[in-house]
């Protein structure tokens, strides 16, 4: 699936997640602003693929500032913001749920 | 009437869309838990919030807590989605807002069906609520309270209901008596739960313990809050007195007598126990169980 | 509880309100080029008291600040960051700037904001895409072969003979020269007609790339400054990020080793710029002030002139100070532009 548009979700308040996507040329490329990088740094990384994936997205640059958001959250914004990005922010994807 | 007769106090309010609330929402010891995607969720975050709260209710241990999501309303563009998410979350509750007739309760019965089917949930497993919120909803409030077999409850919410009444709320709360004795008896007659609104003067305390002595006089099950704070004190004016539980646990003890007799009659004091009486002292029970006034074998414990 | 709520300044209570606030963390500029161009005000309340403000001005973030009387400034702070972010996402915008005293550079790169200057008196930063990267990325770069490169950062509202006259200059001394047409809507011409006239009116030079200013290249005189206590310090934070923007950013990505600029002897604004250019550049981009030509009468090519001429209907008098392709665009759309000069558009200033 290609990014129809650039598209945010979340929030930057404490325990949420706040993720932009834009369209990229390069693979899934992550950029993580987080206190908690050093030790989950990857899990969250790993967490946002898994999303991007169950959508077939295989091109996207994401722009990540967490708040220490539980891995729930994490996904929820995800999806959130991929919904958005491809414009069926009203249409959930039941399959990826 | 989907009525399990479990403890129904509180009734916590989250903000679907608020990650650290949704998350702690099982710490504080409600009976309830009621997600809100409606009043709290601004419109360009519905769809955000409803991720969100999908993902709390599949990953999140809320313990013995009953799980209710208030969905947006029939006539908005969210209410399809909504529900869909909330049955494949396998939510226990979906308390519907602005309920003004049995109707309303009808479609949303018929969108619940439908979700359980699509996603293999058990058919009549989501039980449902209503919120009234109007004069038209409080006149046709049994209609309401006895729509369907997964009703559960139904809630008194004053802020819109004291706006359609061409007035808000008082301390004393004049406005709401005719309210709530209506809903009241709407779900006594239907075997639901009655649950009041929200008190959202944080800084009154004394008004807080007011009302809430109040609605348990009436009857009430319980009442819906906005700060975990008041869980403690909800809690406090629902326990029972000691002269309760021990009455109740005599009535315990004749039903086990009954049982172990094989006798279809419970007596006690030469008198014979009737269903009321029964259904009170379990409750009374549950109440004093919750309240950690009695050990494990039923042993009243003190305060 | 916290609420989020919006506030209407056109109410004065409420403006009084916020002004109040603001004025006890410490912002006390309320003047009218500061306030008219914000577009949303945000306030976070508890029990009725406003704690924590935002606001959005276009998609520059302004007047914020966060009460910290309860120890939760940091958690304010971001909520109201976060908020008008979502606002902007709304609009379809998700690229936003703030400038600020240079103590909140930190919070801000915390939630994400990525500075792009900073000087004592202020900083501004960037948050969202398309960011300074991407603009730079659609600019061509330099052939191995293109040694000189240079820039002109040029307003041309419109392109006069005096800014043909420099574009020549720095195309004859250098391999390649980058021109910058500087966006801003304040003007008599619009950002893509100033754009458009700089370039049919350099494109006889093949050396010459004419290019938006986009969102880096602005009038610097518009970079807020509303949280600047002494007003003396005001033009030299706004020139010397401005130079700083271009010497961190513009120019090591493009390789530009030269800055032009035309001389402004009536201008102490534009002197001072001039002269934080100079600074701020120094050791890495020779900047050179050239003097500006002169008509056989002596007067400059002055755009300010030309726009006034434009005002009088003195069509014929701006021949002489534009090349043929601008005096063929004010003449094919005089009345459009006398309409904007009407509807009161400015005409002076630079």
């Amino acid at each position: 699936m290609e990014i129809k548009q650039t598209a945010l979700a979340g929030t930057l308040e404490s325990s949420d997640l706040q993720v932009m996507i834009t369209n990229g040329n390069d693979g899934i490329q992550i950029e993580l602003e987080s206190d908690v990088k050093k030790q989950f740094g990857a899990q969250i990384k790993a967490t946002i693929t898994a999303v991007l994936q169950s959508y077939d997205i295989e091109q996207a640059n994401v722009r990540v500032v967490d708040k220490g958001a539980l891995d729930m959250v994490i996904k929820a914004r995800t999806i959130a913001a991929v919904q958005r990005a491809l414009d069926i922010a009203d249409q959930p994807t039941w399959e990826v749920l | 009437m989907a009525t399990d007769e479990r403890l129904r106090r509180t009734m916590m309010f989250v903000p679907g869309n608020n990650p650290a609330m949704v998350k702690d929402a099982g710490i504080y010891g409600a009976d309830s838990i009621m997600f809100d995607l409606e009043d709290a969720v601004s419109l360009a975050e519905k769809d955000a919030a409803r991720y969100l709260v999908y993902e709390a209710l599949r990953t999140v241990d809320y313990g013995e807590a009953e799980l209710v999501v208030r969905v947006n309303g029939l006539d908005t563009p969210f209410f399809e989605n909504d529900i869909k998410m909330m049955v494949k979350a396998n939510v226990d509750v979906i308390r519907l807002p602005k309920t003004e007739s049995a109707e309303m309760i009808n479609q949303l019965v018929a969108a619940v069906e439908q979700a359980e089917k699509e996603f293999g949930r058990e058919i009549g497993s989501t039980n449902v609520m209503a919120a009234i919120e109007s004069a038209m909803g409080v006149v046709n409030a049994y209609e309401i309270a006895s729509a369907s077999d997964r009703m559960i409850g139904i809630a008194l919410s004053a802020e819109d209901y004291t706006t359609d009444m061409k007035t808000h709320r008082y301390p004393d709360g004049q406005e709401l008596l005719y309210a709530r004795n209506v809903i009241l008896h709407a779900a006594r007659a239907a075997g639901i739960a009655a649950f009041d609104t929200v008190f959202t003067n944080m800084d009154d305390e004394a008004g807080f313990y007011r009302e809430t002595e109040l609605i348990h006089q009436l009857g009430f099950d319980g009442k819906s809050l906005v700060n975990p704070r008041q869980i403690e004190m909800v809690n406090k004016v629902y326990q029972p007195s000691e002269k309760e539980i021990l009455n109740a646990q005599n009535v315990i003890e004749a039903i086990e007598e009954a049982r172990q007799k094989g006798s279809g009659v419970i007596s006690m004091n030469g008198q014979m126990v009737d269903r009321p009486v029964v259904l009170r002292a379990q409750r009374v029970m549950r109440l004093a169980q919750a309240a950690n006034l009695v050990d494990e074998e039923g042993n009243y414990l003190g305060k | 509880m916290e609420e989020v709520r919006d506030l209407f300044l056109r109410i004065p209570r409420v403006k009084k309100e916020w002004q109040t606030f603001l004025t006890q963390m410490g912002i006390n500029d309320f003047g009218a080029n500061e306030i008219l161009a914000i577009s949303e005000v945000i306030g976070i309340f508890v029990d009725g008291k406003l704690i924590a403000t935002g606001s959005l001005a276009g998609n520059v973030l302004k007047y914020i600040a966060a009460s910290d009387e309860a120890g939760n400034s940091a958690s304010l702070f971001n909520r109201i960051v976060s908020e008008l972010i979502n606002r902007l996402r709304q609009r379809g915008v998700f690229h936003a700037f703030v400038f600020t005293k240079p103590q909140y550079v930190k919070s801000f790169e915390h939630v994400g904001f990525v500075t792009l200057a900073q000087s004592t008196n202020g900083a501004v930063l960037e948050v969202g895409k398309p960011a300074i990267q991407d603009f730079l990325a659609q600019i061509s770069k330099p052939k191995p072969s293109d040694k000189q490169i240079a820039a002109i950062v040029m307003n041309a509202n419109p392109f006069t003979l005096g800014h043909r006259y420099l574009v020549e200059k720095a195309a004859r001394e250098n391999d390649l020269v980058y021109v910058f047409v500087v966006s801003e809507n304040q003007a008599l011409f619009s950002s893509q007609e100033r754009l458009a006239l700089v370039r049919v009116g350099t494109h006889d030079l093949k050396n010459v790339v004419v290019l938006s200013g986009g969102d880096y290249m602005v009038s610097y005189a518009t970079f807020p400054a509303y949280f600047i206590k002494s007003p003396d310090q005001v033009i030299d934070y706004q020139t010397t990020l401005d130079a700083r923007i271009f010497g961190n950013w513009i120019g090591p990505n493009l390789g530009i080793t030269k800055r032009y600029l035309g001389s402004e002897p009536l201008s102490h604004t534009t002197n001072i710029y001039n002269q934080a250019l100079q600074r701020e550049l120094s050791g890495q981009i020779d900047v050179e002030i050239v003097d500006r030509k002169r008509q056989p009468d002596g007067n400059v090519y002055s755009a300010r002139m030309v726009r006034q001429m434009i005002a009088e209907q003195n069509l014929e008098a701006t021949k002489l100070l534009v090349p043929p392709s601008t005096y063929s665009f004010i003449k094919e759309h005089q009345t459009v532009l006398l309409e904007r000069i009407k509807k009161g558009q400015k005409i002076d200033g630079n």
